[in-house]
């Protein structure tokens, strides 16, 4: 994966540690909590562990519909954070294209889960 | 999203803040009559202050107690290690219902309001309280949101309604078959109606339905932190979101019967069985993840954290963090009771500041506030609004103590 920012790739897991019925594990980076997941695709996710929405905790979500999905109202998110569904929200509501879980970009090898984090300065 | 500063000025309770000072102009839940069946004194944590329930003469008074700074927010040294400090503050105390209520702020104590939790006779109410790890103003926001019941609160399949009593959304939705679970599963997105009243908030939820048919459920924000909801046809309940600092606070609840008498030994039962004392701190919590477990997730309930539905609001509540980043929050259309509340408590804090206590909330004349009204209905879509009253005056008619508006 490329990125434009200079930062290096940092070992966060093992892949063995998403060798379960339900793949997800929090993380810490930088001192700030992260849930890691793997998809029904098999692609990982690594976004912020609050929900935009009320901050409920999400690593305690349903990994469902190829997401993860906050289970305070529903909104849910794909791998890379971005929100695609607010069940609780007006029918036709578009809100959730404006919002976003930060996310970190992950790449999987050799039994390792890395991710690309950012110099100081360069962060989001 | 609010501001840092914002947000720690609608958080924050301790002496000398300004939100502490708006709810220090009301009666606060103090302790339940249940801790004080062993005699006085008995350790308090409220309001960011150590103090203790104490007789004086006739008079039950909540003095300060000799504590180090480092105890921990919710500890309750017993009877005889309290040491009364007579340089710190006292304050006026009440028993109500179960509860006896302090008074912390300047001037007279207001008169306690003709709510139907203070109306119904001893036998028809019952009080109870838990122990959250988080600030006050998250607690109270999850109970003036009403949409968040269809999902953090759902039943994948619905439980048989026998074994209902004393818990919440386990009768049928009202005049139907329907379970309240299958109905709240059925439809997401209510619409919210929200208006301002001379206690609060009337926050009424509109499910709409199929044959042209409405589920009404009015819920209340009693200001400036307890709620009034519906629990069963029989039962309401009312709610305080107690702070004891800053980042902990209590439930008080006191669960009002409209027919029979309240079967107080099971409500107890059902309640101490999920909670230790003495700091009534819940079973399930963080340190064991709530007993989450992701196949009961996929399979039977929305948070794989059993059938309890306090355990559910606790977790949403504490897994937000002590005080919820509200500079990274994102409000929504389900969030309007929650974004009205807000302006009251900033309208309430700008008065005080302006020197006009009496233009707080029930602050001049309460006598005419009786309720709230406070259930479920299902009515033709085109007049909910009749319907939803009239099922409450039916049920206050047949109501043995006098429960009239
Ligand atoms: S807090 Fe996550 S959906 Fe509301
Ligand atoms: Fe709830």
């Amino acid at each position: 994966m490329e990125t434009n920012t200079s930062g290096q790739w940092v070992i966060v897991a093992q892949s063995h540690q998403l060798d379960r019925s339900r793949p997800l594990i929090p993380v810490t980076l930088d001192e700030k909590p992260f849930v890691l997941f793997r998809d029904e695709e098999g692609k990982l996710g690594l976004i912020g562990r609050h929900c935009p929405h009320r901050g409920a905790d999400l690593c305690y979500g349903r990994l469902e519909d190829n997401g993860l999905r906050c289970p305070f109202h529903g909104w849910h998110f794909d791998r890379y954070g971005q929100c695609v569904e607010q069940p609780a929200e007006p029918e036709g509501s578009r809100m959730y294209t404006q919002i976003k879980v930060p996310m970190v970009p992950v790449k999987e090898e050799n039994g390792a889960i890395s991710a690309w984090m950012a110099l100081e300065g360069d962060a989001r | 999203m609010i501001s840092q500063e914002l947000n720690d000025m609608i958080t924050r309770i301790g002496p000398g803040t300004q939100a502490g000072a708006v709810l220090r102009h009301y009666w606060q839940p103090a302790a339940l009559n249940d801790e004080m069946e062993d005699g006085l004194p008995v350790a308090v944590n409220l309001m960011g202050e150590r103090l203790a329930l104490i007789r004086e003469g006739e008079l039950l008074v909540l003095a300060t107690r000799h504590c180090p700074d480092d105890a921990p927010s919710a500890q309750y040294p017993p009877s005889h290690e309290i040491e009364i400090d007579t340089s710190g503050p006292s304050y006026p105390a009440h028993e109500i219902k179960g509860i006896a209520f302090a008074y912390m702020g300047p001037g007279a104590p207001p008169p306690f309001p003709q709510f139907d939790c203070f109306r119904a006779p001893d036998s028809h109410v019952f009080a109870f309280k838990g122990l959250w790890h988080c600030n006050w103003l998250q607690a109270l926001e999850i109970g003036i949101d009403p949409a968040h019941a269809s999902f953090l609160h759902r039943f994948l399949q619905d439980e048989d309604q026998e074994d209902s009593y004393g818990k919440q959304f386990r009768d049928k939705a009202a005049h139907t078959n329907m379970p309240i679970t299958q109905l709240l599963r059925d439809y997401p997105r209510p619409d919210i109606e929200v208006e301002e009243t001379g206690y609060g908030l009337k926050i009424t939820a509109l499910r709409h339905m199929e044959n042209d048919l409405t589920h009404v459920r009015v819920t209340n924000q009693i200001f400036p932190e307890a709620i009034c909801i519906p629990m069963s046809r029989e039962m309401t309940i009312t709610q305080w979101h107690v702070p004891v600092d800053d980042e902990t606070c209590y439930w008080y609840t006191i669960f009002t019967s409209f027919q029979k008498p309240v079967n107080k030994d099971l409500m107890r039962e059902q309640r101490l069985k999920e909670h230790r004392l003495p700091d009534y701190a819940p079973l399930k919590n963080r340190e064991n993840n709530y007993h989450y477990d992701p196949a009961e997730q996929a399979k039977l309930t929305y948070t794989g954290m059993g059938m309890d539905i306090n355990v559910h609001d606790q977790w949403a509540v504490e897994g937000m963090g002590a005080i919820q980043d509200r500079t990274q929050e994102h409000l929504g259309r389900s969030d309007v009771a929650i974004i009205h509340y807000r302006r009251m408590l900033r309208r309430a804090i700008a008065d005080l500041s302006d020197g006009r206590s009496d233009a707080l909330p029930m602050q001049g004349d309460i006598a005419g506030l009786r309720g709230p009204l406070s259930n479920d209905a299902i009515a033709d879509s085109k007049d909910w609004k009749a319907a939803s009253h009239a099922v409450d005056l039916e049920r206050r008619a047949a109501c043995p103590w006098d429960a009239s508006v």
